[in-house]
């Protein structure tokens, strides 16, 4: 699902990946750690192509990220969700407005988009507050509407930046357990966190990354 | 429906500013119109003249009649002579009288016709038409039995010159309004743009076509611009039905036949289009800014 080759990235000559190689199998549970300022959030950018790389070859789902162009990268991204440490939650709107926004983005049917935003607001147990504004709800709710919207478009990839780094332990393996949960549906997902708490919980393969190198693997099968 | 939506509600966050920008451009193109009008009308005024310009040659009264058929030799190998008709004393006489009809019984009391017979020549409209009547006009004072020759004055000739000045005068004028114009909508729907930075974020990553993000600023460039040809081209309207109510009586005394002319359709059709233009291509500069610090390629 998820191929690397030798990915060379740096910021202004500051290298922030180097000579990075890994495979992701479709329907994987991959956690990406290490300190602060390793590469975790540069990574994860490459794979949605929020960044591009210097070196080396990037497959996502069989498309050549390196090759898209600008115009063709919604291609790409409609087979991604992403949650974000911050949540990006819309503040204007209601969290059903929210999720149904992500509908509407890639051109969902008209009629289905209320049902299907709240169907996704369910699984994440938020059905009820459906016409709450995301500034009344708690951090790790605002995380469940975020991670609702991710998966309202059943993309192939769920990537997360820090989930769970502002909430919680408790509120943290609740989160996590979405993941997995979603993971256990099909998705394949990479979820970045340098919390030893969730890397525990959760017993699935480690990726860790020590100053934009690859340190250490744990492939669990 | 949906993007109608955004559109307006891009308008009503910033209303301050589409204010000032619906402003910014409906005064440029009112001071465009205005030029344009003025000019349309000066223009009508000059086509009009032009038609009427001729060249009297009045006769002597004891005008020989080979005179006269020298005289009509020379008109019709003149090249510049589009066709002469004679109108002899009587004719003017009449003619004259039926112009001060008012002032008849005064003109009767005359009890003579004080009025010489005279030649008038249509000119062709050619280029070199003023010098033309000019060295011709020379050429028939010389000519035996004619007293005196008359024709259009030197002012039309700079009449012409000041139109074409006009005309510069008003591309270039046009020409930097319209870029103030782009200008302006590229930074309001920049603002625009700028205020849903995060929601645009957000369409990118999940995977909106360009298009889709694009659509609704371009609707607003182009409201803007349209917005504002509208009510300048209205502006118009107005000071022209005002020019008409309250001076279409003395210009008729320039001439009759004459009045204020509307800007015409065509010259409103491009009005609009170029509006229209302005507002998108104001929308697709300050696009292209934004957007091009996501490609990074
Ligand atoms: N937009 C950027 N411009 C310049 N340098 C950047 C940029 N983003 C990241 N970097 C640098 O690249 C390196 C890796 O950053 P990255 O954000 O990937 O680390 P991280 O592992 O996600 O850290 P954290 O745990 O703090 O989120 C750091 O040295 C960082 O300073
Ligand atoms: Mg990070």
């Amino acid at each position: 699902m998820i191929q690397l080759y030798n990915v060379y990235k740096s910021y202004n000559n500051t290298p922030a990946l180097v000579d990075i190689s890994f495979i992701i199998k479709k329907g994987a549970f991959v956690f990406v750690t290490g300190p602060s300022g390793a590469g975790k959030s540069t990574l994860l950018k490459l794979l949605y192509r929020w960044e591009s790389y210097d070196k080396g070859q990037v497959l996502v789902n069989g498309i050549n990220v390196g090759k898209l162009n600008f115009s063709k990268l919604w291609q790409l991204r409609r087979h991604i969700g992403v949650v974000f440490q911050d949540y990006k939650l819309l503040p204007g709107k209601t969290i059903l407005e929210n999720v149904a926004f992500a509908l509407e983005i890639v051109g969902a049917e008209k009629k289905t988009i209320r049902y299907k935003a709240w169907e996704a607001l369910k699984n994440v147990g938020l059905s009820h507050r459906k016409d709450a504004y995301p500034m009344e709800l708690s951090g790790g709710e605002q995380q469940r509407v975020a991670i609702a919207r991710a998966l309202v478009n059943n993309p192939k990839i769920l990537l997360a930046d820090e989930p769970t780094g502002n909430l919680d332990p408790d509120m943290a393996s609740e989160i996590l357990h979405l993941f997995e949960k979603a993971n256990a549906d099909g998705t394949t997902v990479v979820f970045a966190t340098h919390s030893q708490n969730v890397l525990r919980e959760g017993n699935h393969a480690v990726i860790a990354l020590k100053r934009g190198k690859i340190a250490d693997t744990r492939i669990v099968a | 429906m949906n993007i109608l939506k955004t559109t307006l509600s891009n308008i009503k966050s910033n209303k301050q500013l589409f204010f000032a920008s619906v402003g910014t451009i409906t005064t440029a193109l009112s001071i465009l119109g205005l030029f344009l009008f003025v000019y349309i009308n000066l223009n009508s005024v000059l086509s009009f003249w032009n038609d009427q310009v001729q060249l009297i040659v009045y006769l002597d009264d004891e005008i020989s009649s080979d005179e006269k058929k020298q005289l009509e030799k020379l008109f019709s190998s003149s090249s510049e002579v589009d066709s002469f008709r004679f109108v002899s004393r009587e004719q003017a006489w009449e003619k004259f009288q039926l112009m001060f009809s008012e002032k008849s019984s005064f003109l009767k009391g005359m009890g003579f016709n004080p009025l010489p017979a005279s030649y008038n020549l249509k000119i062709k409209p050619l280029p070199e038409r003023l010098k033309s009547i000019q060295s011709l006009a020379e050429k028939l004072s010389q000519e035996g039995g004619v007293e005196s020759v008359e024709y259009g004055e030197e002012w039309i000739n700079r009449f012409e010159t000041f139109m074409i000045l006009m005309r510069v005068f008003l591309l270039a004028l046009g020409a930097l309004l319209c870029l103030g114009a782009v200008l302006i909508i590229a930074n309001t729907v920049k603002l625009s743009v700028l205020s849903r930075k995060n929601e645009i974020e957000l369409m990118l990553l999940t995977g909106a076509t360009p298009g889709f993000i694009k659509f609704p600023f371009f609707l607003e460039g182009i409201f803007h611009g349209i917005l504002g040809a509208l009510i300048s081209l209205s502006l118009m309207k107005g000071v022209h039905l005002y020019l008409v109510s309250r001076f279409q009586g003395s210009i008729e005394t320039f001439g009759r036949g004459m009045d204020f002319q509307f800007i015409p359709m065509s010259f409103v059709m491009v009005i609009m289009l170029t509006s229209l233009l302005m507002g998108w291509l104001g929308s697709y500069l300050s696009l292209q800014q934004f957007l091009g610090a996501y490609k990074k390629l």
